[in-house]
């Protein structure tokens, strides 16, 4: 049998604004398709960000190719990497670092 | 002549003369089609072999195997692998996803479709325009990958090389569909963007 490797979060100092647990983000990536106004739509519409966040993340993708547009728990990029699916984007999840 | 979606008080309007119309609602349907699933009634439907119990709650616990991506490279398009270079770990992420995605997709597109069958002017309320919004996506994302635009370098190529393809070449046909969509589509996003 083999146990569930866990990452021990030593030195999460008290009070620190960083989680217990290693956060996951989401991933979208550039494709030659999606329109950048409609790239910008989604960013607004689903996670919510106002419209200059949005658009600096759109133009990330666009530039360099890709940005994270979300971070959190495995199960929530899962769900964050599904909705960008349903638009249309092209979404990969993976461990922050 | 289409003419571009804006904003008046009964919803975002265009105008699609009858051409359009009927191409655009055979383009929303096929790819409802390509995506699968339970509607009998769509014509060429494929038969549905999946377990109702499964279609029902979504899940394939019982397959031992790994989910593969489509082989359809345009579908694979729509349904991409999430850990990609991690075969087991797209294949469990699409176990838990895939049904519920192709039947969103397939929903959205069927809605859009049914708003090009209603009479009258072509007026859609923000339900229905957010529909749209993905069903020109995901029938673009088809349209591209069939006319092998996979970068932004493809992309630039095919809209300057479609006025200099010969009449009878059929991406150049599919070519000029595409750029008819992705104006579409600029103008729909344009009208709903919030502030």
């Amino acid at each position: 049998m083999t146990a569930p490797v866990e990452e021990v979060e030593a030195d999460v100092e008290e009070g620190s604004a960083v989680l217990p647990g290693t956060p996951w983000v989401t991933l979208v990536w550039n494709d030659p398709v999606n329109l950048m106004s409609y790239v910008t739509y989604v960013f607004q519409t689903y996670f919510a960000y106002p419209r200059e966040k949005a658009e600096k993340l759109m133009r990330d993708v666009h530039t360099v190719g890709r940005a994270v547009v979300s971070s959190g728990t495995r199960e929530e990029m899962e769900r964050d990497t599904e909705a960008m699916h349903g638009f249309g984007l092209w979404a990969t999840l993976s461990r922050q670092g | 002549m289409a003419r571009r979606f804006h904003r008046t008080r009964r919803g975002l309007r265009a105008h699609l003369d009858d051409v359009e119309r009927d191409l655009l609602t055979r383009l929303f349907d096929d790819v409802a089609t390509m995506l699968g699933g339970d509607d009998a009634d769509a014509p060429g439907a494929e038969p549905a072999e999946v377990d109702p119990l499964v279609r029902l709650v979504g899940l394939d616990l019982d397959s031992g195997r790994t989910p593969l991506p489509p082989e359809d490279p345009a579908l694979a398009r729509l349904l991409p692998d999430a850990h990609p270079g991690d075969a087991a770990a797209s294949g469990e992420f699409r176990r838990y996803t895939e049904s519920g995605l192709r039947d969103r997709k397939r929903d959205g597109l069927r809605r859009a479709a049914a708003t090009l069958r209603r009479d009258g002017p072509l007026v859609l309320d923000d339900a229905e325009a957010a529909a749209w919004l993905v069903a020109l996506t995901d029938v673009r994302l088809v349209l591209a990958e069939r006319l092998g635009v996979r970068d932004d370098d493809d992309a630039t190529l095919l809209h300057h090389s479609v006025a200099a393809l010969p009449p009878d070449d059929p991406r150049g046909w599919l070519a000029a569909v595409y750029e008819l969509l992705t104006w579409l589509q600029e103008t729909l996003v344009e009208s709903l963007l919030p502030g």
